[in-house]
Formats: structure tokens, C-alpha cells, sequence
């Protein structure tokens, strides 16, 4: 039985990324979101890319229609209750993991940075002198 | 809830089932030459010559990795580019590739502490920004605005969705300060056409353009279009020239005095 669902944001299309080997079973799952892509008037460039990247994806399930009711039914559907994703600022994929967090729980692959910041100085000459170093070791 | 195809015989037959399935996306016809995936992101940084970056990533000619699309959509990670080019002898060019990486982290940052805030002023702007239209003109989202050199940055973007950095200040800097269009406007037609479209690098960039989010306004002139972009660009009619000015005749122009640019500016370089 499958336990989890794969769920791949815009900002986070990688087959090789560590959660498929984490989650060999999981089903796979993209939803191209109507309302976003209306509302901020993607172009088809962009939506051209992002359907090449995940056909690297063994296995991946595409889908259209709102994110959070789809993922609503998928959970039903594979009778599973933790969502697995990636990490990112972008407001309106947090405001989604917010949603599905209410119906199930989320375990959220962060991003790798160099230097792990709390507040940021706000002019990036400043940011670089803090922290050039993290940032040219390897 | 519907379930996508994913079998298909050439990128020209998922653009045209694209088109049937979402047929409100603005597309121009013809196919990006940016193939999607974590393969052709890979070939793409074995190919970057990043010992010429540091003296070339001002050009529009000039050499630039143009990994944003594989870098935004995640087909690479940011810290594996990082190491990848950490693996070359430090130079000053593997340094200035790391620290353009760092603007994204740095941009990252400032929209995980904003949020939704980075899609207003995130401070006063420098200069008056009170007065500019709120709607994008119609003859800049066509390309149409008469200004060959803006014109085919404008085309360039629509037909591939990608620009380079530089091409990005440039129209950025037409669309605000000497159109005077609201920089959100013009951030959120710019997000919708790039393929590496990313709020934090994308309306922080516009924000720093505008000088909501830097100490003055960024703007370029004929010679220094000239200087980085003349290889690629088609020159403009000399007659009524917007950019045919020194930058001290052009600050009084655009802003009536409110900003004096010191009197040798540095290149289309962030500060
Ligand atoms: C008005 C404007 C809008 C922009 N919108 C976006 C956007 O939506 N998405 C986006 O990824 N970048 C954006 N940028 C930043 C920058 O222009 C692009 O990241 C860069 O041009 C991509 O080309 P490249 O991959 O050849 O960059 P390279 O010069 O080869 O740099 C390597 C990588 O470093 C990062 N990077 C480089 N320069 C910057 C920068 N100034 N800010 C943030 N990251 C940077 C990118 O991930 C890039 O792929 C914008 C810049 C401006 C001025």
C-alpha cells in the first residue's frame, strides 16, 4: 500500500531529486492550476518547459484544474495522507501547502543555500560582505 | 479534474495539444529554443565558458550561462551550479558567476521574510513614481513602441522567454522611468512571459529598477546601449532619441532634478 503522494511544484522539477529515492513507491503527481495561470497570464513558453522538465519523471501523473481539489482527490483516491514536496518562496505555492496542510500532513524538502540567514540586510552589497565566504567555499 | 497526456511524438505535437488545452496562454507561435529538463539543463553547464563570464556577462552577445530557466524551475539546484562552479579554479569570473548566484539567494531571502509584500513599494521610492499609469500600453506588450532597439528586446522575450540580465535592466528601466508604467505593472507582464519567471528575482529586480528597493533609479543611456548591446541590437533613428543624452540631461529630464547621477556611472552592473 502506498502511504504518500509526490506532489512537484513549478519550482522544483527535478527526477533526480532526493525525494523520489526517499519515496520509491509514491505516486507522482504536477497540477497545471487553471486559476494561476490565468490570472497572472503565463505564457505558453513557460508552460512548454515545465511539461519537458516533468516528462523526466518516471511515472509522473499530470493534471489540470484547481491544485488544492485535485490533490483532494488524489489523496482520496490513493487513500494516502501525507503529501511529500519541495520548498519555496513563491507565495502562492506556500499558500496551497497551507491549504493541503488540512487535510493531510506535508513534509516540505528545503532548499539548499550556503549560508542559512535569518533577516536579510536588505542591500545585496551588504549581504555579500556577510556572507562571500559561505558563498566561495565549496 | 482532468488527466494530461504525457505521451508525445515531438515538442511541435505537445505544443500544439498545449494550445488545445489551455487556449488562453499568450503564445507567439513557433517553439522556445530553451528545451525543458533536467537533461538539457545539464548540457547547457557543460557548455558555459565561465572563465569568460567575468569580463562578457554585460553583453548581450556575451558569454552567460542562461541556466535561469533550468535554475527557476528547479531542473538544477542552485547550490549543485554553485559547486559545479566552485570545482574551476577561483578567478575573478568563477567569483562574479557565484556572486550573481548569490543575488538569488539574497533576492529569496528578502521574499521569505516580505512575502506578498515584495509586490508593493518595500520602500519610498527615490523619485516621484506617484503619477505613472497603471495599465501597460498596449504598444509595449506588442513591441510595437517604434524603438527598434526596445522593440526586438521586447520580441526576443515574447519568442524565446528568456532575456539577458542586461536586456532585463534595459527594458525594465524604458518601461518605467521613461514611459513612466508603474514598475508592478510591468514586473507582472515581464513574470508571465519568462520561462524563469520568479517573483523574488523578478519584482525585487523591477523594485531595484524603479529605486523602491535601491538608493536611486536605474537608467541607461545611448552609449551605453550602444557600448553592450550594439552587437545585437538595430540602431534607433536619431532623430527624437529618448536615450541620446549624457546621464545628467537625462536625470533632469526623467526627474526634474529629484535625482543627480554622480558624474561617472559605473556599467549596467547591479551596486
Ligand atoms: C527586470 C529584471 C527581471 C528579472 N526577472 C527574473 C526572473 O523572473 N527570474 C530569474 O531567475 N531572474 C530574473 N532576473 C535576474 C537575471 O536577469 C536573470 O537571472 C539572468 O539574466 C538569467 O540569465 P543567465 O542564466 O544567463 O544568468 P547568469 O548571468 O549566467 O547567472 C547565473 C544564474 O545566477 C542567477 N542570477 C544571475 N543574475 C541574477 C540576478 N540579477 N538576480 C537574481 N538571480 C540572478 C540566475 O539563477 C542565473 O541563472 C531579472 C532581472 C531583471 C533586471
Amino acid at each position: 500500500m502506498t502511504e504518500s503522494l509526490i506532489w512537484v511544484n513549478e519550482d522544483g522539477i527535478n527526477p533526480e531529486h532526493k525525494m523520489f529515492r526517499d519515496y520509491p513507491d509514491a505516486p507522482r503527481v504536477y497540477i497545471f492550476d487553471v486559476s494561476y495561470l490565468q490570472q497572472w497570464r503565463i505564457s505558453h513558453h513557460r508552460l512548454q518547459f515545465i511539461y519537458e522538465s516533468l516528462l523526466e519523471i518516471p511515472h509522473i501523473s499530470i493534471y489540470k484544474g484547481e491544485t488544492v481539489a485535485v490533490l483532494d482527490s488524489l489523496l482520496q483516491e490513493y487513500n494516502v495522507r501525507e503529501v511529500i514536496t519541495t520548498a519555496t518562496p513563491n507565495h502562492i505555492i506556500t499558500g496551497w501547502q497551507d491549504e493541503i496542510l488540512k487535510q493531510a500532513d506535508l513534509v516540505t524538502y528545503p532548499q539548499i543555500y550556503p549560508v542559512q540567514d535569518s533577516s536579510s540586510p536588505r542591500r545585496f552589497a551588504r549581504y555579500w560582505r556577510q556572507s562571500d565566504r559561505f558563498w566561495l567555499t565549496p | 479534474m482532468q488527466q494530461l497526456k504525457t505521451d508525445f511524438t515531438s515538442r511541435e505535437d505537445m505544443a500544439a495539444y498545449i494550445q488545445q488545452e489551455f487556449p488562453f496562454l499568450e503564445s507567439p507561435g513557433g517553439l522556445s529554443p530553451y528545451l525543458g529538463g533536467r537533461k538539457a539543463g545539464l548540457a547547457r553547464l557543460e557548455e558555459f565558458k565561465i572563465e569568460q563570464y567575468g569580463k562578457e556577462r554585460n553583453f548581450l552577445n556575451g558569454e552567460v550561462s542562461r541556466l535561469s530557466p533550468y535554475i527557476s524551475r528547479g531542473c538544477l539546484e542552485l547550490e549543485e551550479v554553485r559547486q559545479w562552479a566552485l570545482q574551476h579554479p577561483l578567478s575573478k569570473s568563477v567569483e562574479s558567476f557565484v556572486s550573481e548566484l548569490a543575488w538569488r539567494g539574497f533576492f529569496h531571502l528578502v521574499y521569505q521574510e516580505e512575502g506578498t509584500g515584495i509586490l508593493a513599494d518595500l520602500e519610498p521610492p527615490k523619485v516621484s513614481l506617484g503619477k505613472h499609469q497603471i495599465t501597460l500600453p498596449e504598444d509595449i506588450a506588442r513591441g510595437e513602441t517604434g524603438l527598434p532597439s526596445m522593440d526586438t528586446l521586447i520580441g526576443m522575450l515574447r519568442e524565446t522567454g528568456y532575456l539577458h540580465n542586461h536586456a532585463r535592466m534595459y527594458l525594465a528601466s524604458y518601461v518605467v522611468h521613461f514611459r513612466k508604467v508603474s514598475w508592478r505593472s510591468g514586473a507582472d507582464w515581464m513574470y508571465a512571459l519568462l520561462i524563469d519567471g520568479d517573483f523574488a528575482s523578478n519584482h525585487l529586480s523591477w523594485q531595484w529598477v524603479a529605486s523602491t528597493f535601491s538608493n536611486k533609479p536605474y537608467i541607461f543611456n545611448r552609449e551605453n546601449l550602444e557600448r553592450y548591446g550594439g552587437a545585437v541590437l538595430p540602431g534607433d533613428p536619431r532623430q527624437g532619441d529618448p536615450f541620446d543624452a549624457s546621464y545628467e540631461a537625462l536625470a533632469e529630464r526623467l526627474f526634474g532634478g529629484e535625482y543627480r547621477p554622480e558624474p561617472r556611472r559605473s556599467s549596467g552592473n547591479y551596486q
